[in-house]
């Protein structure tokens, strides 16, 4: 009888934990679930930078000729006509008389990124003007400003397209301090451009100081 | 091991790891490593400069370095010395002389070609008799430039400028913003950092181009408001990123740059235009293209300014004194690879770059250097070519391949007005002479390019143990 009564007792207990529904957690908007990763290994953090001698992950890189060239083609969407011919120079090697590529950060490679950061960004942004439909823009594709002039921006608005550009040079936002001092450099760029009545000048000096920032030229 | 290890060179992994700890120490206060930076980077010329001039084609060495006596090496005896001067055949120029050149004082004798090179003796050693162990351009010229035998026709290791910047780069308090120029000439570097690379020009205007502004002009006040921002303090994680030194050498390189175009150092190097120019640069200028008899304008004067020996030369005189390089390879002479025609041709192609070697010595000698001294007191310079030429002259009316050579080795680290070894009167066969005394001894050895370099590099108080030979103590100054 005992045995009876226990074994109707565990039934009623297993047919009621079939037919319950589980129970519902509350909902915490942006939140993830922990993914149980089963055999992956346990990751090594980072070491404490000031445990490493002031060093945190591996050594920044210079990137190369090659690395220059589609950086400059994919975020301005134009090449530097020069680039083939300074490769060299540059630090390119040619498997003949130098073996192995140079990527010193040195005068001549800083010298020729300006170079080239000056004719490319220059003509993207005279490109841009040219340009009836905002959207097509490389440098300001959501500006739109009267007259081509740029101190008519809000502060806002600068801040915005600084966030996009360095983005899409650097792949990462601006702090919030460091972008303030850009807008304010901005302002100024523009209002120049403004008076000499370069208004390609504008945003095509802040494109130039995206591509010569060591955040453009190291990864 | 190295040799000359009492002057230990700093390699660049040890620079690297001092530059960047240096920075890591400053994060957390005491001298910045910038102010640091900005206060070595004013324009001064290196202690130590050097050149290495090449002769391209093969040089003719009884017009030169090595010549013989045409009264005693006549015609009637070739069969017996296998050597025939050919003095005789220059005679359709009178400017040749037709014997063997020894200015008063000189312990050296020269060829007719030499022109006013042979004034010089007074600060050179010449060698003679070097083993080249070739006959092939390609492989003979890439084993002078490195001191060392190439495998097949590749070159093997650095160049020897590559070798003296790698070594003496890190170590230079005020670096010169393009250590390593290379004139129309091959350079390598197999061991050293991007530092010690040369900057390869074929012509000056591509040396003007990293000196000259950029071509793309932005409006100076924009330009200004541009420096100001990145003048601007970095963040914390810049600071962190930058740890290792790299993005604080990127932006010392951008302030080398800002520093080379306020000098405004081209317009030294354009010889032919004096537009823009402040009256001292004029008439600095205007010594040099009086100097180096460089046309400019309607002035009556010989040689190209863009593209000649002379204007090669004025460059390199240009490159040392301004501080813009330390270490200058250029091909100097070409068109001396003469199987056929006349022995003028050799003679005349040979002459332009003698004389404007001549040219740049006395640049050398008369121009004061800031550490004190003369710069000829503060140079090296290395004259070569990749082989001579035959002794004899062929049926086609020129001389095929040779492989005993010679060179000049001028200034400091060398013995002054002083010839090491000397090639036989036989046919001109290659020297076995006593290293310690450069004297002809039949239980000496024979001595290569490599010997030479390792005497340049000893004399320069670097590390020559890369050489695997012993320097020539006969060569050596002191």
């Amino acid at each position: 009888m005992k045995t009876a009564f226990l074994q109707s007792a565990l039934l009623a207990v297993a047919v009621a934990a079939c037919t319950s529904k589980p129970a519902e957690k509350p909902e915490l908007a942006g939140t993830l679930e922990t993914v149980d990763m089963g055999h992956h290994p346990p990751t090594v953090k980072l070491p404490d930078p000031e445990e490493n001698q002031g060093h945190v992950g591996r050594k920044p890189r210079r990137i190369t000729v090659a690395q220059l060239r589609e950086s400059i083609l994919t975020t301005t969407g134009r090449q530097w006509s020069q680039i083939n011919a300074l490769a060299a120079s540059l630090g390119q090697p040619d498997y003949a008389l130098t073996v192995s590529e140079s990527t010193e950060a040195n005068l001549v490679f800083a010298k020729f990124v300006e170079d080239g950061a000056r004719e490319v960004c220059l003509a993207v942004a005279s490109a841009d003007l040219a340009r009836p439909n905002a959207a097509d823009r490389v440098l300001f594709p959501d500006v739109t400003v009267a007259n081509r002039d740029f101190t008519t921006m809000t502060d806002d608005a600068i801040k915005a397209n600084l966030s996009y550009l360095s983005v899409r040079f650097w792949g990462q936002p601006f702090a919030p301090a460091e972008r303030d001092a850009w807008t304010a450099t901005f302002k100024t760029v523009a209002a120049r451009a403004k008076t000499i009545n370069r208004p390609e000048q504008a945003w095509g000096a802040m494109c130039v100081a995206f591509m010569t920032d060591p955040r453009f030229i190291t990864y | 091991m190295s040799k000359n290890s009492a002057n230990p060179a700093l390699n660049r992994r040890t620079f690297m790891k001092a530059a960047s700890a240096f920075a890591g120490s400053t994060m957390f206060g005491g001298v910045s490593f910038k102010a640091f930076a900005q206060q070595a980077q004013a324009l001064a010329p290196a202690d130590h400069c050097f050149v290495f001039a090449y002769f391209s084609g093969g040089w003719d060495q009884l017009l030169n370095l090595d010549p013989r006596d045409p009264t005693e090496f006549t015609p009637e005896r070739i069969s017996e010395t296998r050597i025939l001067p050919g003095y005789s055949l220059l005679s359709q120029d009178p400017s040749y002389p037709t014997m063997p050149i020894q200015p008063p004082g000189s312990n050296i004798a020269f060829g007719p070609a030499v022109g006013n090179f042979a004034n010089h003796f007074d600060v050179m050693s010449v060698v003679r008799g070097i083993n080249m162990n070739t006959v092939a351009h390609e492989v003979g010229f890439r084993y002078f430039l490195t001191g060392k035998e190439p495998n097949g026709s590749a070159a093997r290791n650095s160049s020897t400028a590559t070798e003296v910047v790698g070594q003496m780069y890190p170590k230079m308090a005020n670096k010169p913003p393009v250590p390593n120029l290379a004139f129309n000439i091959e350079s390598y570097n197999d061991r050293y950092g991007g530092y010690a690379n040369a900057l390869r020009v074929s012509s000056a205007n591509d040396l003007l181009l990293t000196l000259s502004p950029s071509p793309t002009a932005i409006d100076s006040e924009i330009e200004k408001q541009l420096l100001d921002m990145r003048g601007q303090p970095v963040t914390c994680e810049a600071q962190l990123y930058d740890s290792r030194g790299l993005v604080t050498q990127y932006q010392d390189a951008r302030k080398q740059v800002r520093t080379v175009l306020d000098a405004t150092l081209d317009r030294y190097f354009r010889f032919d235009s004096t537009t823009g120019d402040s009256m001292a640069v004029a008439m600095e200028k205007s010594a040099t293209v009086a100097r180096y008899k460089l046309r400019v304008g309607n002035n009556g004067l010989p040689n190209d300014p863009r593209n000649s020996s002379a204007a090669r030369a004025a460059l390199v005189a240009t490159a040392l004194k301004k501080g813009v390089s330390q270490c200058v390879s250029m091909n100097i002479a070409g068109g001396l690879d003469t199987h056929f025609g006349t022995q003028l041709t050799q003679a005349n192609n040979q002459r332009a770059g003698w004389n404007a070697l001549a040219d740049l010595i006395s640049d050398l000698k008369e121009s004061d250097h800031p550490s004190g001294g003369k710069f000829i007191d503060h140079t090296t310079i290395v004259v070569f070519s990749e082989f001579s030429r035959t002794p004899l002259i062929n049926a086609a009316g020129g001389r095929d391949h040779h492989i005993t050579n010679s060179c000049a080795v001028i200034g400091k680290g060398v013995k002054h007005n002083h010839v090491f070894g000397a090639s036989g009167n036989v046919g001109m066969a290659s020297g076995v002479v006593n290293h310690d005394t450069g004297l002809p001894d039949p239980k000496g050895y024979q001595y290569l390019p490599d010997h030479v370099i390792a005497t340049v590099m000893a004399g320069a108080g670097l590390d020559y143990s890369i050489m695997r030979v012993e320097p020539l103590k006969g060569l050596l100054a002191g």
